[in-house]
């Protein structure tokens, strides 16, 4: 276990220094330069070389990439163009609510989704299968903003039951916060319950006519049990892989829905850093991201495995 | 005169921090036209006939019949700042609501682009206007409780002298008479430099003598407005409570909170759904839900900020007066404002001079649609059905703006052919040569035809000098030395009927040699909930609460 975990860790640095270094070259091939893109189109030329020259980006790339790259590893990402803060003051609050409205979505979304997947599984091609399907297959085709702009209006700008600002004021309750975050949360489980219902469905088909269910059953085990202990085993391994990579997808990559309802977490800071060209900014909120999506993925892997013992992890002897 | 600066063109529109970046240049508001949606058009209050530098009585909406009530927690969607509360350096209207809730400037708003008492009460020059006296109102503190004093402003200037006033102003120029009176010498002479003084100056915002450059007012809470900074995070939104020490009376309001967004929908989403009583700022394209409602207020700042069609008169196809001259007999300008503005402009005349300057000449006659006459004199110069492509950038009503000029213009004969841009692509098209080396026509590399914004001044010179004389925004090369006398006659006016007579050629020979046709002055919208009045606004992002609150 030590060894895989070794083995984890070393490919996790292999992975955020391409992070840092896909980071870098795409910021550095977009036209025109940082302090241009920050004063303005209009700020004089004097301005913009002084500019430049305080931040650094005046240097020649190579020195500005080992550089950014030093401060990835000594988790010093600088000071932001655009704020003048730190960056960790700007990413890490961003964090923190990226993972309260990821963490209400996923309450929501996996058992809802898991269990209406085992319960079409359980009625296959009788009308509620064919429901569940459908609807998944419909929310699911429905990019996350527009469902998100569809609760905004409906919900926040129409009944007034929602928050269209859902950043939750300092000394909101617990219930409270919920409320705030309901409606993007709401977002996104619209986004995600189809697909892994889906997937859930077809795992527990799969287990329901596997060879051991039914010598489970012939064992006399009751039906629930069966489910429990052998059908659920082995079907939830492929929706326990898709919600792993969601996780890191949840933290970033739902820019759609924090726009809409205004909310500060790390994909609306990364938007915004990318549209300023504020490097520091956009390399620490996609490095955490990243480091999210590889923890997630390795916290999945170990479930997986005590899950299904028959599935061991690479490298573990 | 007017420096050289920095400008960016359209401060006054939505959703874009493209703002007056480190500007000194003067930035106008304009009156006010308040109109519930329920009403249609509603009524204009003319500009006030003062000199633009005398103050006027400060500028406030007429209560409600019930009063104001004292108390409550005003919720206003505004821009996320752009760049730190730094008053020196702040370029971008999300940055300016927030600074200017706190800090005030010498000069406040009246009427109309006129200036008002706020924490200077007077002010006048000497002979030639290259020094002028400021007294101060006394009584002022700061947030902590010290007075504010003459020691503020000398400071301040000083500051500024090395940034946003460096064209105006050396270090030192400032002196303290008393503790109530600053003098300040001008590098040459100024019959408006009050304006640089004022909110059309974003920057120049008074703060404590121990504000050195680099402060910011969430590190550094100060100031002496009505408000004053208790909570600040730019991901999120501003706290600011009550100063009920201030100079102008104590606050109606108990708290004001700013809700920060990117998007002008959430903002429009947040107002309508009740999560916030105010909006800072909104566009006519996607705000009509809010225009439609008569649960909310919404006022119509009239003011100088236009759309700029530009036409390279030094060579091409534009070269000949006469087919400039069809361009803008051919565009029906009542039309582009009932159709895009909904009506909330004014009718442009090929200048840049709008109705709210007091020394406006009424009197010129103004410029309409005449589409024979537009054909012949395309047939006189050689260019019946003449091709031409069109450049705009894809900012608030622009693109909308194109359309219908390129459907006008099909009348006349012209084939226009329209490339619309994000603004980042556009603005290396309008002028790809920033600093002026190539006089009289520094804007070069640009497109010879396109439509470019200009944003809100109070005063025109920007647009005069930049635009029409020495070339660094001016993309049409124009090069007139009438023209450039008669600027340098309103100049060097020290009062409003000089620079009256001198508006009156300024204007004549703009609209004859129309380098520019200007459509309209369109109206900057801002929104509050009708259960709330008393808010003062600019356009620019100001947004004065000392005298706001809920209605009885």
């Amino acid at each position: 276990m030590r060894r895989y975990l070794a083995k984890r860790f070393a490919s996790a640095i292999v992975t955020l220094w391409l992070l840092a270094t896909i980071v870098f070259l795409i910021v550095n091939v977009l036209p025109g330069d940082v302090g241009r893109k920050i004063l303005g189109p209009f700020a004089p030329k004097e301005e913009v070389a002084a500019f430049n020259q305080r931040l650094g980006t005046d240097r020649p790339l190579l020195e500005q990439y080992v550089t950014s790259i030093r401060r990835v590893f000594t988790l010093d990402f600088g000071t932001s163009y655009q704020s003048g803060r730190d960056v960790t003051e700007v990413i890490f609050p961003a964090l923190g609510r990226s993972a309260k409205l990821a963490l209400l979505a996923f309450i929501i979304t996996i058992p809802l989704s898991i269990a209406a997947g085992i319960y079409a599984a359980r009625r296959q091609d009788k009308l509620a299968d064919r429901v569940i399907v459908n609807v998944g297959l419909a929310t699911s085709a429905l990019p996350e903003f527009v469902s998100a702009a569809v609760l905004a209006t409906v919900f926040c700008v129409h009944w007034k039951i929602g928050y269209v600002f859902a950043n939750p004021p300092d000394g909101t309750s617990i219930i409270g916060q919920i409320r705030y975050l309901l409606m993007p949360a709401l977002a996104m489980v619209i986004a995600y319950f189809g697909y892994l219902a889906r997937m859930t469905r077809a795992g527990v088909i799969g287990g329901l006519h596997a060879d051991y269910t039914r010598t489970a059953a012939m064992k006399g085990l009751s039906r629930s049990a069966v489910m429990r202990h052998h059908i659920l085993r082995n079907a939830l391994a492929p929706t326990i892989t898709v919600i792993s990579v969601q996780v890191g997808y949840f933290f970033g990559g739902i820019i759609g829905v924090e726009r809409v309802f205004n909310y500060a977490g790390l994909g609306s800071t990364m938007l915004a850093a990318a549209g300023a060209r504020d490097i520091p900014v956009l390399q620490g909120a996609v490095l955490l991201v990243g480091i999210i999506f590889m923890l997630s993925t390795l916290l999945a892997d170990l479930l997986i495995s005590f899950l299904n013992p028959r599935v061991r992890l690479e490298g573990v002897r | 005169m007017v420096r050289g600066s920095v400008v960016g063109l359209s401060t006054a529109l939505v959703g874009t921090v493209l703002a007056a970046c480190g500007s000194s240049s003067p930035e106008a508001g304009g009156t006010t036209d308040t109109t519930t949606a329920a009403e249609t058009g509603g009524s204009d209050t003319t500009a006030a006939g003062a000199a633009a530098t005398e103050p006027v009585a400060i500028t406030e909406p007429a209560p409600p019949a019930g009063g104001i009530k004292q108390g409550g927690t005003l919720r206003v969607a505004s821009q996320k700042p752009g760049s730190p509360l730094d008053p020196v350096a702040m370029d971008n209207l999300g940055t300016y609501t927030v600074v200017t809730t706190s800090f005030e400037y010498l000069c406040g708003k009246g009427e109309g682009a006129a200036l008002a008492p706020a924490l200077a009460e007077s002010w006048s020059p000497n002979a030639d206007g290259s020094e002028w006296t400021f007294k101060l109102r006394s009584g002022v503190k700061w947030h902590d409780g010290t007075p504010f004093t003459s020691a503020d402003v000398v400071a301040t200037l000083d500051r500024l002298a090395e940034a946003n006033l460096k064209a105006y102003i050396v270090a030192g120029a400032a002196k303290p008479t008393d503790d109530t009176t600053v003098t300040v010498k001008l590098n040459a002479a100024d019959g408006q430099f009050p304006y640089q003084l004022s909110l059309y100056n974003p920057q120049s915002l008074i703060t404590p003598a121990a504000y050195a450059v680099g402060t910011t007012l969430d590190k550094t809470p100060a100031g002496t407005g009505p408000f004053k900074l208790e909570k600040y995070d730019v991901a999120q939104g501003a706290t600011f409570v009550a100063n009920t020490d201030w100079w102008g009376g104590k606050p109606y309001l108990d708290k004001v909170e700013f809700l920060f967004s990117d998007d002008i929908a959430t903002q429009m989403s947040g107002l309508q759904g009740g999560a916030a009583d105010a909006l800072v700022a909104f566009g006519i394209v996607g705000g009509e839900a809010i225009m439609a409602s008569d649960q909310f207020v919404v006022e119509s700042i009239r003011g100088a900020a236009h759309r700029q069609i530009w036409m390279n008169v030094r060579e091409g196809n534009f070269a000949d007066v006469r087919v400039r001259q069809a361009v803008a007999l051919g565009i029906d300008r009542q039309a582009l404002i009932d159709t895009i503005l909904q009506g909330r402009g004014d009718l442009g005349n090929d200048h840049p001079i709008a109705p709210v300057y007091e020394y406006w000449d009424s009197a010129q006659p103004q410029r309409g649609r005449d589409v024979e006459a537009a054909k012949k004199l395309l047939a006189d110069a050689g260019k019946t059905g003449l091709k031409i492509t069109m450049h705009a950038p894809k900012l608030a009503e622009i693109p909308q703006l194109a359309e219908v000029i390129q459907t006008q213009l099909k009348d006349i004969g012209m084939d226009i052919t329209l490339n619309i841009e994000s603004t980042d692509t556009f603005y290396d098209r309008w002028c790809k040569v920033y600093d002026g080396t190539n006089e009289p026509a520094g804007c070069d590399g640009g497109e010879e035809f396109g439509i470019v914004d200009y944003g809100n001044r109070g005063t025109p010179d920007v647009y005069l000098v930049k635009a029409y004389s020495t070339g660094e925004w001016n993309s049409a090369h124009y090069n007139s030395e009438p023209f450039k006398a008669a600027v340098t006659a309103y100049q060097a006016s020290l009062d409003t009927p000089g620079r009256a007579a001198a508006m009156k050629d300024i204007q004549a020979i703009a609209t004859e040699d129309v380098p520019y046709v200007i459509p309209y002055f369109y109206n900057s919208l801002m929104a509050y909930s009708a259960k709330v009045s008393g808010i003062v606004a600019s356009g620019l992002g100001h947004y004065e609460l000392g005298k706001a609150g809920f209605v009885a």
